[in-house]
């Protein structure tokens, strides 16, 4: 890179010395300098990406069978994504009556990233035959390009008549006043711009569904029987309330382990 | 992991007549989604660890370079000062007093800790000066496992009359300011976590740390740019537009 020879003048201005043309000399021949080391400084750090990248290609790859065997066993477990999103403190409050309802047919969750991992994702929500919508999967994919930008696209929802709670036309219910317009999850689907935050441009639910949730729904999962379990009044077979408190130290193990 | 022996009786609840055999398989099925989340821990586990190790290596690799750098540097006067003058973010936050100041800066140095993640520190070196006594004025972050950061900071042992980051050498021939005007310098006295919603973060640090200690020169450059913009020197090498122009191609390029 061609130092900026109009420093030369600049630099004259402040230059004590008598002898300016050597000092001009010296301080060109410095930012050249300084710009080979910024040179030498960059492609270490693409080198630095580049091995960093395939680090995290490389256990993509070993964690996809693992996601795979878990989405088996989450098959026997009734409702499973539908209680790990009720009791995650953010996601919880993004479903509403009518969004629950059609959880109920939510058979899996899927997050999958690129190949390479730097292109982008996809998050499936794949559901069994139901009253709502004709599609059994439903997508939202992020593409990110190399200039930084990021193109989302998703699965337009064929709602079935009158079932189309995401624009408003599901059926009314009779007689009841709803005190807040409640916005269906679903309509998550259908927002494909990228809306603005302080520290830059995000999809703040699907980041949540990423990076939160589906490392380990079970965390959540946990969470919502145990609640219920210090609620409940149900009879215990193993015994006193004892169990809560073991209950909270599994928790509390729980956690410790999450946090390292 | 033990798994939670009250969700039985929450599943009984649910399960059909034969309650008995749904239950054990839904709590087969739980203990199983729980080995599961165990063995994905211990994978993200080993590959933190490995993208850790990658990062040392090139921190390792880096430091002699920045040093290198350091040395250059020492012969473009106001170096440091011009830099943060055309960052968009720290030029802002150097009163007129602060630059009188810069001018002895001599040097900036971003140190990580050896193992990367433990926390890094923040040393602005400065000659003989007529405002404080100290030749250097150190910021350092440390991260502990638990997640809590601790931050200690030099104490800055301004010369009489001189301590600008408390509002001291304030109002000169009675003037009053139109608006307060804080001292970078305070930056050092600020020890205090700010609590921010996504947890720790000293903006300032940060933005010295991330984006202009990587890459110094792409804003010294700016700096310099602008001045042969505006200015009306006589160019040797011809006129101010050919010039120009090649500045720009050449941070295009860049």
């Amino acid at each position: 890179m061609v130092a900026d020879k109009g420093k030369k003048s600049k630099v004259a201005e402040r230059g004590e010395e008598q002898d300016s043309d050597h000092v001009d000399g010296e301080l060109v021949l410095s930012i050249e300098k300084l710009q080979e080391i910024q040179d030498e400084l960059e492609k270490i750090n693409e080198e630095a990406s580049d091995k960093v990248l395939e680090v995290e290609q490389k256990y993509n790859e070993v964690r996809r069978p693992v996601y795979i065997k878990r989405n088996e066993i989450i098959q026997s477990i009734p409702d499973f994504w539908l209680t790990a999103f009720l009791s995650h403190p953010a996601l919880s409050d993004l479903l509403t009556e009518d969004d629950q309802k059609i959880f109920k047919y939510l058979v899996s969750l899927d997050v999958e990233d690129c190949k390479d991992v730097k292109s982008g994702y996809s998050i499936v929500f794949n559901f069994s035959p139901n009253p709502y919508f004709e599609d059994t999967k439903l997508v939202k994919t992020y593409s990110f390009t190399e200039e930084g930008t990021t193109n989302i696209t998703g699965t337009t929802i064929k709602w079935k008549e009158g079932m189309d709670i995401a624009n408003g036309n599901g059926h009314e219910k009779k007689g009841s006043k709803r005190p807040l317009t409640e916005e269906s999850f679903f309509s998550w689907f259908g927002e494909t711009e990228l809306k603005n935050f302080s520290d830059g441009v995000t999809d703040e639910v699907a980041e949540i569904i990423k990076e939160d949730l589906w490392p380990n729904p079970l965390k959540y999962f946990n969470n919502e029987a145990d609640e219920e379990d210090f609620d409940g009044d149900e009879d215990d077979e193993e015994g006193s309330e004892d169990d809560e408190d073991g209950d909270q130290d599994d928790d509390e193990e729980e956690d410790d382990e999450d946090d390292s | 992991m033990v798994v939670d022996k009250g969700k039985k009786a929450k599943f009984a609840e649910r399960g059909e007549e034969d309650s008995d055999h749904i239950d054990g398989e839904l709590v087969l099925s739980i203990e199983k989604l729980q080995e599961i989340q165990d063995e994905l821990e211990r994978v993200n586990e080993e590959a933190s660890d490995k993208v850790l190790e990658v990062e040392q290596k090139y921190n390792e690799i880096r430091g002699p370079i920045y040093r290198k750098r350091n040395d250059i540097i020492k012969y473009i006067p106001d170096f440091w000062l011009t830099a943060f003058l055309s960052h968009p973010a720290l030029s802002n936050l150097l009163s007129e007093e602060d630059q009188k100041i810069f001018k002895y800066l001599e040097s900036l140095d971003v140190e990580d800790f050896k193992d990367l993640k433990s926390g890094y520190s923040i040393t602005f070196n400065f000659s003989p000066n007529p405002y404080f006594e100290d030749r250097s004025l150190k910021k350092t972050y440390s991260f502990f496992d638990e997640g809590t950061t601790n931050i200690t900071s030099t104490t800055i042992k301004w010369k009489e009359g001189m301590n600008t980051a408390n509002g001291v050498a304030y109002e000169k021939n009675g003037n009053k300011r139109p608006f307060p005007e804080e001292s970078f310098f305070s930056w050092f006295g600020e020890t205090q976590q700010k609590s921010i919603s996504e947890g720790f973060s000293d903006e300032v640090a940060e933005i010295i740390k991330e984006d202009l200690w990587p890459n110094p020169l792409k804003y010294f450059n700016n700096e310099a740019d602008e001045e042969d913009f505006d200015g009306d020197e006589d160019d040797e090498e011809g006129t101010d537009f050919e010039d120009e122009d090649d500045d720009q191609a050449d941070e295009d390029d860049s």
